[in-house]
């Protein structure tokens, strides 16, 4: 070996033992930055056979680096896959530390059974991130190192494995949340899909339709304008208003009187308000009839007794010309009629006689007088002997109440018509209309609620009403004659007119929904039809818009 | 795509290095305020050496893969046994044990001096091949670029540790420093140049090293 400083050649000063064709020279034979040339010679014969030429930097081959390790990242959500780091440390042989020496090392990894190594980018420092790795799989992992920007790397060092165990429990978690998810979006389709194909349907429930008029089992066509005629007959001819078996009439118990109003106004001053009223905000009374009523029918509900309590107001506004019959008034207002003679007041006892303080609207009549008065009794006395049921028992006593009071008053024919829904006034109505012969009175009374139409086979003169006790009997009879003079008596009549004979002409209100079916003979021929009672989805279709 | 990667690389390399460097330089053309400390200007130095080395072997990995014939190659491998010696250095690290800081500096020094010099002949002398890739070029002024920073860092290192400083100025030609015959292509001559650069500038990054190794007085450091 020569260099090209010295110009002698030193031959190999030690023949590997063990290894054929080998010699080595030691570190003291060579200097960096210094060409060397090697030859190999047959000094014998003086046959180069092989040379070459180096410089020590070129053909160093660095140590394999030592005490690899590697440290668990994190695994993934799903448990699938890990990330570790690896770190080693440099040969010792190398050294880094002053500077003499600049290494780059190279990390390989591969699974365990496989056969191809992942090479990492060079790194110059001594760890190194591996992401990515199988969870379900042991690795292998090296690395080596090499003088930076030389080409000869060292050898590999030793192998570590790498292995994480699978966390069951997260994956079995994740199927689970998917289900979850998919299952819960699968029932808002569901829901989706039920919403739109019941649109129409769903609609109806949630915003039920605005009823129209329309009389059950009656032509709407009939309903139109100007066919009364036929409608009376049909509607006498009918049971319109079913029976049914009311409860005790929850309403007249909730009706909270206005003791104020019972102690101030005595009789005579009820009248001299009927009586001094001539016009009253018909309108006024009606709306406030209007705000009161919401369509609820007197017929079906049980809970009417929520509505009396909106009247007081009403009441307190102006004294009861409006109904307000409550206790004293023997206001009743004739519709028409002569005051035929025959006060033909069907008397049907009350037992009992009670004092203001219990009076409630519909007073009942408890006695009437043999000089044809009627004497009133509170109308909250469940007590009373009657056929009936109790919400029949309160209309019929009511009827007397006012059948006694007119044959009390005499002269004055009032019909208390209440404003509240049209359950007294009605059947105050009704046996007007049936007595009186005014159609449409007799057309309005038939609903009330429980109540069956009552039959006033007698004729009533003057507006007395002839209260038939008998349940289940055909309402208006026939005999009504008067139809066409008088004014459809709405449920909420309003006294418009105190007659020359003391008697009030009323004035059909605007109708009320307060009838089970609608009502629309309620309506003053010519008054747009409003909604009465509850129109069931049924009666909407009939009616042809 | 070889070349796009090295061009994309050289661009990465010229802006970090330019950055790193643009404070050297504005610290000695501002001058007043400028304080760099010692370990400051030694961690450019170094970090200059190291790029330059690293360019400088790319370079003559890529000149030899473009211009040198593989028959060649195989047998020669690298052609730096032929540099002459620019100047004695220690060898071993046993002789370096045994030069004073002062000398190792000095040693880059004019190491990079004449390698500053003789770089614009291998420049020129690339020129003239027909199909030399940009890249080469571009590397080579690159590298030339640098080396002349690294002088005026290595000029204000010295001035700051007080020394005295050495200018040695070689001002022959690279041939005179090639034991070759003249009968060389120039292509081998070329290539030779690259190699003993390269060489070279492995000693003056070593070198910096030591010499910072011993400035910080590592424990690791010691030679004894």
């Amino acid at each position: 070996m020569t260099n090209t400083l010295y110009a002698g050649w030193r031959e190999c000063p030690e023949y590997t033992a063990s290894v054929q064709n080998e010699c080595y020279f030691n570190k003291t034979y060579t200097h960096i930055w210094t060409s060397y040339r090697v030859q190999l010679r047959d000094t014998a014969y003086n046959i180069t056979y092989d040379e070459r030429c180096f410089t020590v930097e070129n053909i160093v081959h660095p140590d394999p680096p030592v005490a690899l390790n590697w440290t668990l990242l994190n695994v993934s959500r799903s448990g699938l896959n890990f990330d570790i780091l690896v770190r080693w440390a440099p040969p010792p042989s190398a050294d880094v530390q002053m500077g003499w020496m600049s290494l780059k090392y190279e990390v390989q990894y591969r699974p365990r059974n496989g056969t191809r190594w992942e090479k990492m980018d060079l790194e110059s420092g001594t760890q190194l991130s591996i992401y990515g790795l199988n969870t379900d799989k042991e690795y292998e992992v090296r690395v080596r190192c090499t003088m930076s920007a030389f080409e000869n790397f060292g050898e590999f060092s030793d192998s570590v494995f790498v292995q994480v165990a699978q966390i069951p429990s997260k994956e079995s978690m994740f199927p689970v949340m998917l289900l979850l998810v998919f299952g819960g979006v699968g029932l808002l389709l569901l829901l989706l899909l039920i919403i739109l194909s019941q649109q129409e349907r769903l609609l109806v429930i949630l915003l039920p339709p605005v009823p129209a008029p329309k009389i059950k089992g009656i032509d709407p066509e009939l309903l139109k304008k100007g066919k009364m005629e036929q409608l009376d007959s049909l509607l006498r001819s009918q049971n319109v208003c079913k029976p049914h078996s009311a409860p005790k009439d929850p309403w007249v118990e909730f009706i909270q009187l206005d003791m104020e109003d019972v102690v101030e106004k005595s009789e005579t001053s009820d009248t001299q308000h009927l009586l001094g009223l001539t016009h009253l905000g018909s309108s006024h009374a009606l709306s406030l009839k209007g705000d009161d009523d919401s369509g609820r029918a007197s017929c079906y509900d049980p809970d009417m007794g929520a509505e009396p309590e909106s009247i007081p107001p009403v009441r307190e506004v102006h004294s009861p010309v409006v109904a307000r019959s409550s206790f004293s008034t023997h206001i009743h207002s004739t519709t028409t009629t002569p005051e035929a003679a025959g006060m033909h007041i069907p008397v049907q006892m009350q037992p009992s006689s009670q004092s203001w303080i219990n009076m409630d609207f519909y007073a009942q009549v408890s006695d009437v007088t043999p000089g044809g008065g009627v004497l009133l009794s509170p109308g909250q006395q469940s007590s009373t002997p009657s056929k009936n049921t109790d919400m029949k028992k309160k209309k019929e006593d009511r009827e007397e109440d006012v059948a006694e009071e007119e044959e009390e008053e005499g002269k004055l024919q009032l019909l208390v018509v209440d404003s509240d829904g049209g359950y007294s006034s009605e059947t105050v109505a009704r046996q007007q209309a049936a007595d009186a012969a005014s159609s449409r009175v007799a057309e309005q009374a038939y609903h009330t609620l429980s109540e069956p139409p009552q039959p006033h086979p007698q004729a009533w003169q003057g507006g007395y009403l002839a209260p038939d006790r008998q349940p289940h009997m055909p309402y208006f009879s026939p005999e009504a004659p008067l139809a066409s003079v008088l004014p459809p008596v709405s449920d909420y009549t309003v006294v418009q007119e105190v007659g020359g004979s003391h008697h009030l002409l009323l004035h059909s209100a605007a109708p009320q929904a307060s009838v089970c079916p609608p009502h629309p003979l309620k309506l003053p021929p010519g008054e747009p039809a409003l909604p009465l009672g509850y129109l069931t989805p049924e009666f909407l279709e009939n009616l042809s818009p | 795509l070889k070349m796009m990667l090295l061009q994309g690389w050289l661009g990465i390399l010229f802006c970090s290095i330019h950055g790193m460097l643009g404070s050297v330089l504005d610290c000695e053309v501002g001058g007043v305020h400028c304080t760099m400390s010692i370990e400051m200007l030694l961690d450019r130095a170094i970090q200059h050496a190291e790029l330059i080395y690293r360019i400088s072997e790319e370079t003559r990995t890529q000149f030899k893969e473009t211009f040198i014939p593989l028959a060649l190659v195989t047998q020669q491998g690298h052609a730096d046994h032929l540099c002459t010696v620019i100047l004695p250095t220690p060898s071993s690290k046993s002789e370096v044990g045994q030069i004073s800081d002062k000398w190792l500096l000095h040693s880059v020094l004019i190491l990079v001096q004449f390698w500053i010099n003789h770089l614009v002949d291998l420049q020129a002398s690339l020129d003239h091949y027909d199909n030399t890739p940009q890249d080469l070029l571009d590397k080579t002024k690159w590298v030339s670029s640098k080396l002349m920073s690294l002088e005026k860092g290595l000029l204000t290192l010295i001035r700051k540790v007080r020394w005295d400083v050495l200018l040695f100025f070689n001002k022959n030609s690279i041939a005179d420093h090639l034991a070759s015959p003249r009968t060389m292509e120039h292509v081998m001559r070329d290539y030779t140049m690259l190699s003993c650069f390269r060489k070279d500038a492995h000693k003056i990054e070593t070198f910096l090293k030591l010499f910072k190794c011993r400035q910080t007085d590592w424990p690791g450091c010691s030679f004894y």
